[in-house]
C-alpha cells in the first residue's frame, strides 16, 4: 500500500471533514477562477476593439478616452460634431466634389465617417457608408462577413446592417423594418430603415451596433445642422443623387459628423508609424478637431482602472482561498488527536517519520488538487452561467470554455503550495508524535 | 544450538519524574531469547514490561546498554534504520489491537507491508487472514469485526514481513475467556509454523503456564525487584 493510498484513505476515514475542507477549497478557488476569467474577459473585450481595422479616430476637441470609448465601444457620449468640410480633408480628389485632394488626403488610406446620437431599443444607431463594412477590414485582418443579406449601397438611403448580438437578441432579420429613436430610447422616433444585412459574430463591440446608411440618418429630424442666416439666403446646390423615395440628399453645408474612423497611409520613404504620428501632431496643433490612438487609449484605461481593479478582485478572492487554505490547517489540527494514534501505530509497524510527514503532507496536497479541480470546474460552470449576460453587455462571448489559461495552469500548483505550508504544522505534529505514549 | 534473535546485555532505562528526579524502569544484565523459541514473561503492573517492549523493538532507545536483534545492534542504529529493522525482523501485537480504524482487515495487513524492505504482498496478506479464519473478512473494517477477530487481524498484520520475532504485548487481556484460549493458541500455532520466535507479555498466569519458557521480569531486572520490594 503507497502513501498515497493511505493518505487517500485517511480523507475517506475522515469523509465529512474532509469532504467540507475540499467544498470551502473548492468555493474559494471558483470565485478565483471566475474571477480570473472575467478579468480576461473584459480585458479581450477592450482589446478586441484595438483592431478594428483602423489607427486613429479623428474627433471633436476634448477628451481622447471619450472618443475611442463612443466611437469603439459605443459606450459614453459623443464629444460634438467635427465639420463637414474637415472630414473632407481627408478624402482624396476622385471623392471630392472639387476634384482637389484633401489637406491630410495622402496620409490616409481610408476615412470612414460615423454620426452617432440614436438609439434603436437600447443599441447605438451608427450613421455611415458603405466603407465601413467594404473597406475597413476585422482585427484578424478579414472582411466582415455577413450571416444574413449584405452591406447596404451608399445610394440606398434607408438600408441598415446589424451587429450579430443585436439581430439575435431583438430577432430582427434581413428585410424587417427598424425606426430608430432621437437621442434616447424614448426620443422621437424616425423614419423605418430596412434590414439588408446581418453581420457574422465578431466579438467586438461592432455586434453591439446599429449600422444605417449615413445619408438616410442626414434626413431624419434634428440631424442637420441649422443653417447659419446669412447662408440660408445662398443658392442651394444641385443634390447628388435622389432616393427612390424622393427624398433628396442633406446638403453638405449641413452636415456634420461625429467622427472620423481613419486608417493612416505610409508616406514614400517614411515608416506607417511615422506617418501617423505626424498625422495626428498636424490633427491635434489644428483648431478643426482631435486625433486619438484607440490602441494608447485603450491601454492608458485597462492600467488606469480595469488592471488596478481586476488586481482587487483577486486579492478579495486570494484572500477567500487563503481562508479555505486556514480551512485545511484547521480540519488537520481538528483531527490531529485522532491522527496520532493512527500515526503511533504506522509508526510501531515500521514506518519513518518521515513516512507519516508524507502522509499528512500528502493528504493536505489532495484535499486542495481535489478542491482545486472542483473549483476550477465550478468556475468555469459559473462562468458559463453569466456568459450570456457577459456577451450580451460586453460584446464579447464568455463561456463555459473561456480562460485565462495562464493564471488558471498556475492556480493548481499555488494551490498545493499553499495547501502543503497549511498542513505543515500537523505534519510536523504527526512527525513528533510520541509512539510509546499512544501505544500505551 | 539455535542462534540467539534477541539479545540485551546491560540494558538501563530511566524516566524523568516532574520533581527533576529519574525512576530507574529497566536494569537488565542479560536477556537472551532464541530463533523459533517461544516465551511468556510475566510481571506486575509498572515492572518495566511495556518499556522492555519498546526497547527491543527499537522504539525506545536504552541509556546504556546493548540491544541486539537478530545480530543487529539496535543502540548503534538511528531511528530511520531502527524503523526499518522493526518493520522487517519483528512483528507486534498490542493489548489494544491497534488497528488501523480507517482500513479493511486486508489493508491494515497491507500497510504493515507497506513500510518493510519488501513489496506489498496482496496475495499474502490474504493468506495470512485467511490462516486466521478471516478469509471472509478481507475487507471489513475493524468496527465490524468482533474483539477476537480484530486480535487474528493484529496477529495476521505482525506476521506480514516474515518477522524473526514476535512480541505480543498482553494479547487477552482485552479478550473475553472464551476467546483467550484461541488467539493464545493462534499465536502459539501460527508462529510456530512460521519459525518465528514468540515473546508474550502477560499477567495471566494460565496463560503464562502454557509456554515451555516462562520467565518473571523481576527475575533478570533488578529495576523491577526494586519496585516490589516490600517497603
Amino acid at each position: 500500500m503507497s502513501l498515497l493510498g493511505i493518505a487517500w484513505r485517511n480523507i475517506r476515514q475522515r469523509l465529512l471533514t474532509s469532504g467540507l475542507t475540499a467544498l470551502s477549497l473548492a468555493l474559494g478557488v471558483a470565485l478565483v477562477v471566475a474571477t480570473l476569467v472575467t478579468g480576461s474577459i473584459v480585458n479581450k473585450a477592450f482589446e478586441s476593439g484595438s483592431g478594428l481595422g483602423y489607427n486613429m479616430i479623428v474627433g471633436a476637441k476634448g477628451s481622447p478616452l471619450q472618443l475611442v470609448l463612443n466611437s469603439v465601444y459605443f459606450i459614453s457620449r459623443p464629444i460634438e460634431n467635427i465639420s463637414w468640410p474637415f472630414y473632407q480633408q481627408f478624402l482624396p480628389a476622385a471623392e471630392r466634389a472639387d476634384g482637389v485632394d484633401g489637406t491630410y488626403a495622402a496620409s490616409t488610406q481610408t476615412a470612414v465617417p460615423i454620426c452617432m446620437g440614436d438609439y434603436y431599443r437600447s443599441y447605438r444607431v451608427v450613421g455611415t457608408n458603405a466603407a465601413f463594412f467594404d473597406r475597413l477590414k476585422r482585427g484578424t485582418g478579414e472582411a466582415y462577413r455577413f450571416s444574413g443579406g449584405g452591406n447596404f449601397r451608399d445610394e440606398d438611403f434607408f438600408g441598415g446592417v446589424l451587429g450579430a448580438t443585436v439581430a439575435a437578441n431583438l430577432g430582427l432579420k434581413v428585410g424587417d423594418d427598424f425606426a430608430p429613436t432621437h437621442g434616447a430610447d424614448d426620443g422621437k422616433v424616425h423614419d423605418p430603415f430596412k434590414v439588408v444585412g446581418i453581420l457574422a459574430r465578431t466579438d467586438t463591440p461592432i455586434d453591439r451596433g446599429v449600422f444605417v446608411n449615413m445619408e438616410g440618418f442626414y434626413l431624419q429630424d434634428g440631424h442637420a445642422k441649422p443653417l447659419p442666416e446669412d447662408a440660408a439666403a445662398q443658392p442651394e446646390p444641385a443634390p447628388a443623387a435622389v432616393h427612390p423615395s424622393g427624398h433628396a440628399p442633406l446638403p453638405e453645408a449641413q452636415r456634420e459628423v461625429t467622427a472620423i474612423l481613419l486608417e493612416t497611409a505610409s508616406l514614400p520613404g517614411l515608416p506607417a508609424e511615422l506617418t501617423a504620428m505626424g498625422l495626428r501632431t498636424a490633427i491635434n496643433e489644428g483648431r478643426d478637431g482631435q486625433a486619438a490612438l484607440p490602441i494608447a487609449e485603450i491601454r492608458q484605461l485597462l492600467d488606469l482602472f480595469v488592471r488596478p481593479l481586476e488586481l482587487l478582485l483577486l486579492l478579495v478572492t486570494a484572500l477567500v482561498v487563503l481562508v479555505s487554505a486556514i480551512g485545511i490547517l484547521v480540519s488537520m489540527v481538528g483531527s490531529s488527536l485522532e491522527r496520532s494514534r493512527d500515526v503511533a501505530i504506522m509508526r510501531a509497524l515500521g514506518a519513518r517519520r518521515g513516512h507519516v510527514l508524507a502522509t499528512v503532507l500528502i493528504e493536505a496536497v489532495l484535499l486542495a488538487v481535489g478542491g482545486g479541480l472542483a473549483g476550477w470546474l465550478l468556475g468555469h460552470l459559473l462562468v458559463g452561467a453569466i456568459g450570456p449576460l457577459i456577451t450580451t453587455n460586453a460584446g464579447v462571448s464568455a463561456s463555459i470554455f473561456s480562460a485565462a489559461p495562464l493564471a488558471e495552469a498556475l492556480l493548481v500548483p499555488f494551490l498545493v503550495i499553499l495547501a502543503i505550508a497549511a498542513a505543515l504544522l500537523p505534519a510536523i505534529a504527526a512527525y513528533r508524535t510520541d509512539v510509546a505514549k499512544w501505544l500505551g | 544450538m539455535p542462534a540467539p534473535v534477541i539479545e540485551l546485555h546491560d540494558v538501563r532505562k530511566s524516566f524523568p519524574l516532574p520533581g527533576g528526579e529519574t525512576v530507574r524502569v529497566l536494569d537488565v544484565d542479560s536477556f537472551v531469547m532464541t530463533a523459533g523459541e517461544q516465551c511468556a514473561l510475566e510481571g506486575q503492573s509498572g515492572s518495566g514490561k511495556s518499556t522492555l517492549l519498546h526497547v527491543i523493538s527499537g522504539i525506545m532507545r536504552p541509556d546504556s546498554g546493548r540491544v541486539v536483534v537478530d545480530g543487529i545492534d539496535l543502540t548503534r542504529l538511528d531511528e530511520a534504520r531502527r524503523d526499518r529493522v522493526r518493520a522487517d525482523q519483528l512483528g507486534l501485537v498490542f493489548q489494544q489491537f491497534n488497528l488501523l480504524p480507517g482500513f479493511t482487515a486486508l489493508e491494515n495487513v497491507l500497510v504493515a507491508m507497506s513500510f518493510g524492505s519488501g513489496r506489498p504482498d496482496r496475495d499474502r496478506a490474504a493468506g495470512l487472514l485467511a490462516a486466521v479464519g478471516l478469509a471472509d473478512r478481507l475487507h471489513h473494517k475493524p468496527a465490524a469485526l468482533s474483539i477476537g477477530q480484530q486480535q487474528r487481524v493484529a496477529v495476521a498484520r505482525a506476521l506480514a514481513n516474515r518477522p524473526r520475532v514476535i512480541l505480543a504485548d498482553e494479547p487477552t487481556a482485552s479478550i473475553d475467556p472464551a476467546h483467550q484460549q484461541q488467539v493464545i493458541d493462534l499465536l502459539k500455532n501460527t508462529c510456530a509454523e512460521e519459525r518465528v520466535a514468540l515473546l508474550v507479555v502477560t499477567h495471566a498466569p494460565e496463560v503464562a503456564g502454557q509456554f515451555p519458557r516462562r520467565l518473571r521480569l523481576e527475575d533478570f531486572n533488578r529495576a523491577a525487584r526494586a519496585a516490589v520490594r516490600p517497603a
